[in-house]
């Protein structure tokens, strides 16, 4: 169980107490979670289906930028790792992951080009952690995708201010994959501040290829 | 995406039991003992004790299929039209009945065993003996299932991670199962030449026609990762866990993106 503020522990409490006042099961769907990434999608919409394919991957880059939490992605990769960096490293990791994840969610996302992707629902694991769900509107007639359900995982702070910070089809998510990688990578690389080093070099081949 | 996509519908094709299949939504039905399952087995994420082991298999496979696995897909791609490959696709799934039909029954999903009969009856008539699939237009979307599965329902934990030689990604409990599942087709107990002869060309032409829609997605994973035996090990257990409940999804068990409070202080 994580732990949680006092003041979150209140703003649960009370959720749960509306829960069971008006007999909601425990994974709601959430409106503003949705809501958001819809906005999202919409604003994918027309650069999807840009036929300048260089121009499409920038346009995606742009939209990953001002929505996708590279940091808070960036840390969870790291696992139980993140808290053995040294400072110098922390400065150098950052930059380097969000440059390596950007090029995956470019490639990833330019392969729904020319798609329209809605919305269809969401659970809430918390109140601050939603996954929406979304598929292809009209996908091409006999598509194996046609029902591939598409997650977005959205993260809320006490603000209520939203970003994304995971993506994944049909229960297969991208954070988690890196995450595999990343600290495997460390761990075989002895650990500690010296995987970390080792972890750091590859992603700067990486992106720099 | 399309990558993850291929990959979770794919992945049983990489151990050997090739038939890709996309999720279907299924009814609700009560699930605790499969939820239960699964969650179990995710309580330790991504344990692989024989990591060591693992990697050397891992080696070996990824060298047959960059030499023979690669080189056939694409052949074989040169030399059919999509549809045909499609076609064929079909025909393999249709004659993996038995083996659906028996697990679907052990997990006692007898709403799907009524599919998968239904499937292979009208698949194997009006399909051109299953090269077709027009059940899928009827309304009866194909599934899978396997022993590996059963066992899950039945609340045996995976065991840990495994990577087989030829076989590939799977763990103890899976490749026990697809072991299993061997027996439970019935060109397995027939024993003449012809039958021989049968079994090896539909296990050559399961894996060549498993791993060619996989050629542009698994060479894009290769190019990106970091550890490619890690990425395919993430994607092998995300995309298991998903079979193992029949896409009827439970985002509980999900790792917490970070520690919120700690996560707070970034902000």
């Amino acid at each position: 169980m994580r732990t949680l503020t006092r003041r979150s522990s209140l703003r649960l409490a009370a959720a749960s107490l509306a829960a069971v006042a008006f007999a909601i099961g425990p994974a709601a769907a959430d409106d503003a979670a949705e809501a958001y990434v819809q906005g999202i999608l919409d604003e994918a919409a027309p650069v999807l289906s840009n036929s300048d394919h260089e121009a499409m991957l920038d346009g995606i880059e742009g939209i990953v930028d001002k929505y996708v939490d590279m940091r808070r992605i960036g840390r969870f990769v790291l696992g139980q790792y993140a808290r053995q960096m040294t400072e110098a490293q922390e400065a150098e990791y950052y930059p380097l992951f969000e440059r390596y994840a950007k090029m995956i969610y470019r490639k990833t996302l330019a392969d729904y080009a020319g798609g329209k992707i809605v919305v269809t629902g969401s659970v809430d694991r918390s109140e601050r952690d939603i996954i929406v769900n979304s598929k292809l509107a009209n996908p091409e007639p006999g598509s194996a995708f046609a029902n591939t359900v598409i997650h977005w995982r959205v993260y809320r702070d006490r603000d209520g201010g939203q970003t994304v910070v995971d993506a994944g089809a049909d229960n297969v998510w991208l954070a988690i994959e890196q995450r595999s990688q990343f600290s495997s990578i460390i761990a075989n690389n002895g650990g500690g501040e010296k995987g970390v080093a080792a972890l750091i070099a590859e992603l700067r081949t990486r992106v720099n290829s | 995406m399309r990558v993850f996509a291929f990959i979770a519908a794919s992945c049983l094709a990489l151990t050997g039991a090739a038939n890709a299949q996309i999720t279907g939504t299924g009814d609700a039905e009560d699930l605790a003992a499969e939820i239960e399952a699964s969650s179990a087995a995710a309580s330790v994420p991504e344990a692989d004790p024989w990591e060591g082991f693992n990697r050397k298999m891992f080696a070996l496979n990824d060298g047959l299929d960059r030499n023979v696995m690669v080189p056939a897909a694409k052949a074989y791609r040169a030399v059919t039209h999509k549809k045909q490959r499609k076609g064929v696709r079909n025909f393999l799934a249709n004659l993996r009945t038995p083996v659906v039909l028996v697990n679907d029954l052990l997990q006692g999903e007898f709403g799907r065993a009524g599919d998968t009969l239904g499937r292979f009856v009208i698949n194997s008539t009006i399909g051109f003996g299953g090269m077709g699939d027009p059940a899928e237009r009827l309304g009866i979307a194909q599934h899978s299932e396997d022993f590996g599965q059963t066992l899950a329902v039945w609340g045996v934990n995976s065991g840990p991670y495994l990577v087989l030689p030829f076989l590939g990604p799977t763990t103890v409990r899976d490749g026990f199962g697809s072991a299993v599942d061997m027996t439970a087709d019935p060109a397995f107990w027939i024993t003449t030449d012809p039958a021989t002869y049968y079994r090896l060309s539909r296990g050559g032409m399961n894996v060549i026609s498993g791993r060619e829609p996989l050629l542009e997605p698994l060479d894009s994973i290769r190019a990106d990762s970091l550890d490619y035996y890690a990425s395919i090990r993430s994607f092998y257990l995300q995309s298991r866990k998903r079979e193992i409940t029949n896409g009827r999804t439970n985002f509980e068990d999900l790792p917490d993106i970070g520690d919120f409070e700690e996560f707070d202080e970034l902000d």
